[in-house]
């Protein structure tokens, strides 16, 4: 066999200041031309092990490295990162920080400049590699104003064009909305094909994993599976305990007492096996879920936010809103969906007073927002921003979380009340003297959704709540949020998320260039599979189950209920 | 909103040798403080301002118009407190303000017409090491990327309930806490990335670098570096010959 173009032996990697290393005896070897995806929970070492590849560490990081990283078979501690970097492009999380030119075509242009390449060469590559990326046409734009699918290809190709044999992607689809997230898989397949190129992605996705050649899963710094991609995902045991989302469909399976090497994977293949096996629908069962969704709705409360005829147009003269039409009541828990700059954001930043309506109106317990103000709107409408490290400024957690509370005047007894209320809510009761910008993303966030319960709401807006945390992260905040609603707090989610949609919320509206294109009830909303693909959303693959089957669920628990033997 | 200065209109001036454009705002510099007499820095004020129009970047001006007045105001109210409160104060603090008007509305014209890549390119030419010249053009997007961070951050605070605009001046002061941490913060994680994608990209991978922006010295720069020079020639014979003291 031919030499790997990767080959790690035995890397262990602690951070300075670290007890615990943050991978610990990891040997794996990629084959050139290969698609390895590596999976895992967070902290599991999947970033560690992406920048290991191009020598930053051990040469950017402080820390202990034992091991080797052999990159066709040169160990990484023999060079330098620029060296390396000719090899190994790496994309890293957070792209928006890693753009920095003022146009297009120079950002692409960068990584040839540093290595000297000729002008004409250059401007072949720029052509090149944004054509590969779908960007061509946008080289005189500056990367600032592209969306967030776009700024991400943008930082591919800016890799790309230094022409790696090896490209490394670090989570590239967390930020993005279901569109972004399919034009960098469109890309990723293309590579794929290639044979020259080895590619290596961390993913959290787990539906997005399926065209792997191999899935590595990672499990507190260890490697706990290096198998092809189909065996592991049939693997729904291993998964969860490794803290990744299974897929829905093998999990129902595997539910349902079928053996690991039977489980099939996709809706379609659910399909079949469903069928071969002589399974039924007990539509009685299913009758009674959504009748118990149509009784829910009856017990809503009053209406809480009225937006009539809202229009919202920046100073710029942008229309991100038109004629919107909404009315969220007591007690309901809403998911506002829809694409990036779809003004989904623009709507709930009415709720609470940031933004005010052009023409319309959008009231909050009966009055008007205009004659509220943001102040006074805060205290029953909180709103917890996507970035929790935009909020956090205290060194103690209890200095966090007070804060609201405080500004508004409560006294000594009434804030540390409402502080330890608001940290059992999130489930961290006794840390309130923690430093919170010692706590993982996870918790941080938990940190600034208590600061906000803090001051007692009765309507929660959470700004992509599960961005960034992973899959256990994610259920045990959705928990969370869902207790809240169900303890009486009103909810509004804005996400990208559609299982975390179709799992947790009651009703969803999807917005479009300005507009409510869709609304209903989860389940209503989510049997429009058609519609769904025309407004670039993509339903979870449990609900495309059921939808095919023609019985529209939510969740894997819905579709366990409903089936009965032949 | 757009956080970059930059406004990438297919002007004369935009295609100016990036070189030929940091003499330009030296010389404004240089011309704005040979003498302080306010007909003259008026004239000044209005060549600048002429300049911006032909590059098609007034535009920007509006977005720092709000600073310019503040500023203004405030140097003719404190020379004309300091300056003993007579009508000499008043026209020496006018001078003054349109003088710092100037240097402000110079800069923001030089960053609207010239790119940070021109501004590393243009001193590289004039045989400043690479680094040095890519470091200030890193300094100069910085500034827009905090604003708008800090924006957001603003947005956040504010949601909480945090007031900005009540209070006396120290209690303003100690309300900034929250905004500014949280930029700072995040700036600092953003630039750890930043740097991370710089190697990974190569940077100082290679003595050699070449450019993919090529500007190039025509005959519009020496026109205008001529005109520059007739002046400043101008500038210092009249300071010569005593006017305006």
């Amino acid at each position: 066999m031919a030499e790997p173009v990767i080959r790690i032996e035995d890397l262990t990697y602690r951070y300075r200041g670290q007890r615990e290393p943050a991978l610990d005896g990891v040997s794996l070897e990629v084959a050139e031309g290969e698609f390895v995806v590596v999976m895992g929970h967070s902290g599991a070492g999947k970033s560690t092990l992406c920048v290991s590849l191009n020598g930053l560490i051990p040469h950017f990081f402080r820390g202990r490295m034992g091991g080797e990283v052999r990159i066709r078979g040169r160990s990484t501690r023999e060079g330098r990162v620029g060296e390396f970097a000719r090899e190994v492009g790496l994309v890293f999380q957070d792209f928006e920080a890693q753009l920095f030119s003022t146009n297009v075509a120079l950002e692409v242009a960068f990584g040839p400049e540093n290595f000297a390449v000729e002008h004409d060469e250059m401007v072949r590559r720029v052509k090149e590699v944004l054509g590969q990326v779908r960007l061509e046409g946008f080289e005189n734009r500056q990367p600032a104003t592209l969306s967030g699918g776009q700024k991400q290809r943008l930082a591919i190709a800016s890799v790309l064009a230094i022409e790696p044999r090896i490209l490394c992607l670090d989570e590239p689809t967390t930020d993005l909305d279901p569109i972004g997230k399919m034009g960098v898989f469109e890309i990723a397949e293309e590579l794929e094909e290639r044979e020259d190129v080895t590619l290596v992605i961390v993913e959290h996705e787990t539906e997005e994993t399926l065209d792997a050649d191999r899935i590595v899963v990672l499990r507190d710094g260890k490697i706990a599976a290096d198998r092809p991609a189909r065996e592991v995902l049939r693997d729904v045991e291993l998964l969860e305990e490794s803290r990744v989302m299974p897929l829905p469909v093998a999990r129902f399976f595997k539910e349902r007492g079928i053996a690991i090497e039977e489980r099939p994977l996709t809706p379609q293949e659910g399909l079949e096996e469903f069928k071969r096996r002589g399974w039924r629908v007990d539509a009685e069962r299913h009758q009674k879920l959504v009748a118990a969704d149509e009784a829910r709705e009856k017990d809503y409360g009053e209406p809480l936010i009225e937006v009539e005829n809202l229009t919202h147009r920046y100073p710029n003269g942008v229309v991100a809103l038109e004629d919107v039409d909404l009315t969220v009541h007591q007690g309901e828990f809403l998911a506002i969906v829809g694409q990036n700059g779809s003004g989904k954001t623009t709507l709930v930043k009415h709720f609470n007073g940031l933004l005010e309506p052009t023409e319309g109106s959008v009231r909050v317990g009966g009055v008007e927002t205009v004659k509220q103000g943001i102040r006074r709107l805060g205290e029953r409408v909180g709103y917890v921003f996507q970035n929790p490290d935009h909020q956090i400024f205290s060194d103690t957690v209890a200095d966090e979380v007070s804060f609201g509370p405080r500004i508004r005047g409560l006294g000594e007894t009434e804030i540390e009340e409402r502080v330890k209320e608001a940290l059992a809510a999130v489930g961290l009761e006794g840390r309130e003297e923690e430093d919170p910008f010692g706590m993982t993303k996870g918790e941080r966030q938990r940190v600034a959704v208590a600061s906000v319960l803090a001051v007692r709401p009765e309507v929660l807006i959470l700004d992509e709540p599960t961005t960034g945390l992973d899959y256990a992260e994610q259920q045990r905040m959705m928990e969370l949020v869902r207790r809240l609603n169900e303890s009486g707090s009103t909810i509004i989610i804005v996400t990208h998320a559609m299982w975390v949609v179709a799992e947790y919320a009651h009703r969803a509206v999807v917005i479009k260039d300005g507009r409510v294109a869709l609304s209903g009830t989860v389940r209503e909303v989510f049997s429009h599979e058609e519609e769904l693909r025309d407004l670039a959303l993509r339903p979870p693959h449990i609900v495309s189950f059921g939808n095919a089957l023609g019985y529209p669920v939510v969740s894997v628990e819905e579709m366990l209920q409903i089936t009965g033997e032949g | 909103m757009d956080p970059s200065l930059y406004l990438d209109r297919n002007t004369w001036v935009h295609r100016l040798d990036p070189r030929t454009k940091m003499l330009l705002l030296i010389a404004t510099f240089v011309l704005a403080f040979v003498f302080l007499n306010p007909v003259y820095e008026l004239v000044i004020l209005a060549l600048v301002v002429f300049f911006g129009y032909l590059a098609k970047v007034l535009s920007n001006l509006r977005r720092i118009r709000f600073i310019l007045i503040v500023i203004a105001i405030f140097t003719i109210i404190i020379w004309f407190i300091f300056g003993g409160g007579n009508l000499g104060g008043v026209i020496y603090g006018i001078s003054i303000a349109i003088r710092i008007d100037i240097t402000i509305i110079a800069g923001m014209i030089f960053l609207s017409t010239t790119r940070n890549e021109e501004v590393a390119i243009g001193l590289v030419r004039l045989g400043i090491p690479y680094r040095f010249g890519f470091a200030v053009s890193t300094a100069l997007r910085l500034v827009p990327t905090i604003a708008s961070t800090g924006l957001t951050i603003g947005q956040a605070q504010r949601s909480r309930g945090l007031d900005l605009d009540s209070g006396n001046l120290i209690e303003r002061i100690r309300k900034y806490v929250p905004l500014l941490v949280p930029v700072f913060v995040s700036t600092i994680r953003s630039t750890n990335v930043f740097s991370m994608a710089l190697e990974s990209k190569g940077f100082g991978a290679s003595p050699k670098r070449t450019f993919y922006l090529q500007p190039t010295i025509s005959w519009r720069d020496g026109v205008v570096l001529a005109v520059l020079v007739a002046l400043l020639v101008a500038a210092f014979v009249l300071r010569a010959i005593g006017f305006g003291g």
